[in-house]
């Protein structure tokens, strides 16, 4: 039962929208798409290196060590959440009924962050890694980041502060928790990190990698959920109080869980242990958000049929849940001990990022592309495709890196093995990963592919209904 | 208090940065504080206590090849920490005796750190002194010469550079040599 539909909690009845330019969610989520598609590739290499490891190898620029970060940082900052400020700056006016506090400091925030992409590339292509994960950027990207956040922080709240509905919706709290812990989160993770050393390093460090996915990631991600949900089906939310639940108690446990990826490692054992308790907690934040959108959808399960948006969306979902799962119970001694430092780490990773917080973003996208330019979807068939390479590919690529990494994991435990034959081994795994990947790259091309063409030939279709 | 936050921006903002705080202060400022370890380099002189031996700071030399190691992605695919699991033990263990595992202070030099956390080659925590130098040549210049199988890359501009490759070595010998833990003493050059 929706429990309440007033305007400001329901995104879907809005009384008078002021005119919005969009103009800056419309470049953050063009250049997302591109470095979507270009780290793509990237993406697709690194995966063809595990079957033909000589493959470039003697391009020094081109090394598996150099491309890696690449693609993850590219991934993580050029893409996903390029894209969720993108979707950030076009759901935040409408949710506050006024428009954007400023069009030009978005255009030049959108500008600073393609500066930062761009010198990312070049960075890490040179091999200029300060060589902590998530944080290979060199420091003057760094303190370009602090102020791109801030000029998106700014933007974001002074729109929320000047807004014409009292009560926020949860996609509001979610965007103003983005930021704010972002902002300490980055900077334990970039700054802080360079006062410490050895256990006392990777220790913050592990605080940033878990909460760039915990607190950045996850929270844009729901607030790119909660919004896109209702509005997508046309159904209310079904319910505000468990959304608020969900929030506090994600604001609450997140933080505690760093040090899960040291766990039997040089850590403190107490350390270990409240890591791995809150890591179980972690289960109830994600089971308040997944049983709301559950039960959003109830009776309207049959939309996901044509609707692209639901599709990814409700889909990601159910990823999220699955690698919200996994997650906690690697966490355990018992579990980590075989899976821990496998291929199964980044079979769940992608689970996450791709499968859960990019599926997300894609389906915003869709929905938000044609509204913008005042047009419809160029193909709603080619939609269909990109969601079907990206489900069957994401799918062989989580599976076969999940089971493969829990035998690779069961071998190491069996010291007769000698180490090389567990890496032989696993070249089917690899073979698989390969193609799973190819699949995911063809639903890229097709995803903006699609987006470009709606773009550059808006004016000959007719608008959708907003 | 859920009502509240629901509709006052100030207090929904205060509200997230402490509950924020709590964990993030009690995870990572206290822990060094409570375990001395972390931030004392390793030293022990009596055998009863476990393996004998000090923690030295890197010379020049062996932090430029760190800086290699660094550059060149290494750690994304070695991790630098043998657990406190069985496996570890033996599988960085030398002539069968096993390695002991590895404890905070014998990282307190590091810096960026390399624990890692993949392993798609194999730990180096303890390789210092198990290969000689003519190895890691042939090795860097194309692993699967040596080890056939290996999807370990070529990194055969390393070996061309004189004064890198000398320096990774040097790097490479020093991992796991705090403790000495090798019964015979017979580490590679
Ligand atoms: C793509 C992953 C990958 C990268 C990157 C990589 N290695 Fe390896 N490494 C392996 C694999 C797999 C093995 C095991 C097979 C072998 O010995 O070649 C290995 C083995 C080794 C060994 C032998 C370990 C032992 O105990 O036998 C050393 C030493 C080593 N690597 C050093 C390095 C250094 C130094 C770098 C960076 C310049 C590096 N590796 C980069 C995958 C990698």
């Amino acid at each position: 039962m929706p429990e309440e539909t007033n305007s400001s909690v329901n995104p879907s009845a809005a009384p008078s929208w002021p005119v919005h330019e969009d103009t800056t969610a419309k470049w953050f989520l063009i250049s997302s798409i591109a470095y979507f598609f270009i780290v793509g590739i990237i993406a697709v290499v690194i995966a063809a290196k595990f079957v033909w490891p000589s493959l470039l190898g003697t391009v020094q620029y081109l090394t598996y060590g150099r491309l890696r970060p690449l693609h993850v940082n590219g991934m993580l900052f050029g893409w996903l959440l390029a894209a969720d400020m993108g979707l950030t700056y076009f759901m935040v006016p409408r949710l506050c009924g006024v428009k954007l506090w400023s069009e030009k400091l978005g255009v030049a925030t959108a500008a600073l962050w393609n500066v930062i992409v761009l010198g990312a590339v070049v960075s890490l292509l040179m091999g200029w890694n300060q060589g902590l994960e998530y944080a290979e950027l060199p420091l003057a990207l760094d303190v370009l980041v602090v102020v791109a956040w801030i000029m998106f922080g700014a933007n974001i709240f002074l729109t929320i502060a000047s807004r014409k509905y009292d009560q926020m919706y949860v996609s509001i709290w979610y965007i103003m928790g983005t930021i704010l812990w972002t902002a300490f989160v980055y900077l334990t993770g970039n700054f802080a990190v360079l006062f410490a050393t050895g256990v006392n390093q990777a220790n913050l460090n592990w605080m940033y990698v878990h909460n760039a996915v915990g607190l950045i990631f996850t929270p844009v991600g729901l607030a790119i959920a909660y919004y896109f949900i209702p509005k997508s089906s046309n159904t209310p939310l079904y319910s505000h109080k468990l959304s608020m639940i969900g929030f506090w108690a994600l604001a609450f446990v997140y933080v505690w869980t760093g040090a899960h990826h040291m766990i039997h490692g040089p850590i403190s054992q107490w350390l270990q242990t409240i890591a791995i308790a809150f890591s179980l907690m972690l289960l109830i934040p994600v089971w308040a958000v997944v049983y709301n959108f559950f039960a959003t959808m109830k009776g309207q399960w049959y939309q996901l049929k044509d609707n692209i948006a639901l599709k990814f969306l409700m889909s990601g979902v159910v990823f999220y849940l699955l690698t919200c799962f996994q997650g906690p119970m690697h966490s355990l001694r018992s579990v980590n001990a075989i899976v821990s430092k496998t291929d199964w780490i980044p079979g769940h990773a992608h689970m996450a990022v791709l499968g859960a917080f990019s599926f997300f973003a894609i389906a915003g996208t869709y929905w938000m592309i044609p509204r913008v330019f005042k047009t419809s979807l160029f193909s709603e068939g080619l939609a269909n495709w990109s969601f079907w390479f990206m489900m069957i590919g994401g799918l062989g690529f989580f599976v076969t890196l999940r089971l493969g990494g829990f035998w690779q994991g069961w071998q190491w435990n069996n010291v007769a093995i000698p180490f090389i034959d567990t890496v032989v081994a696993l070249k089917p795994v690899w073979i698989v990963r390969f193609f799973s990947g190819i699949l995911m790259f063809l639903g890229i091309v097709s995803f903006s592919y699609n987006i470009m063409a709606t773009i550059l030939g808006a004016k000959d279709r007719p608008a959708v209904a907003a | 208090m859920l009502r509240k936050a629901d509709s006052n921006f100030g207090f929904a903002v205060v509200a997230a940065l402490i509950f924020f705080f709590i964990g993030g202060t009690l995870t990572t400022v206290v822990p060094p504080l409570v375990d001395k370890s972390w931030g004392k380099a390793f030293e022990n002189n009596d055998p009863a206590k476990g393996p004998t031996g000090k923690l030295q700071p890197y010379t020049e030399l062996e932090l430029k090849g760190r800086a290699v190691y660094v550059r060149e992605g290494c750690w994304y695919c070695h991790t630098q920490q043998t657990r406190t699991l069985l496996s570890d033990t033996k599988r960085s263990g030398w002539k069968g005796v096993d390695s002991p595992i590895s404890t905070p202070d014998e990282f307190v030099y590091d810096n960026p750190h390399m624990f890692g956390t993949k392993r798609t080659g194999p730990d180096l925590s303890r390789v210092g002194g198990k290969y000689d130098t003519q190895w890691h040549r042939t090795h860097f210049r194309n692993p699967r010469d040596l080890v056939p199988g290996s999807i370990m890359p070529p990194f055969p501009w390393i070996v061309e550079n004189q004064e890198e490759f000398t320096a990774l070595v040097a790097y490479m010998q020093t991992l796991g040599r705090a403790k000495n833990w090798r019964p015979d003493n017979d580490y590679e050059k």
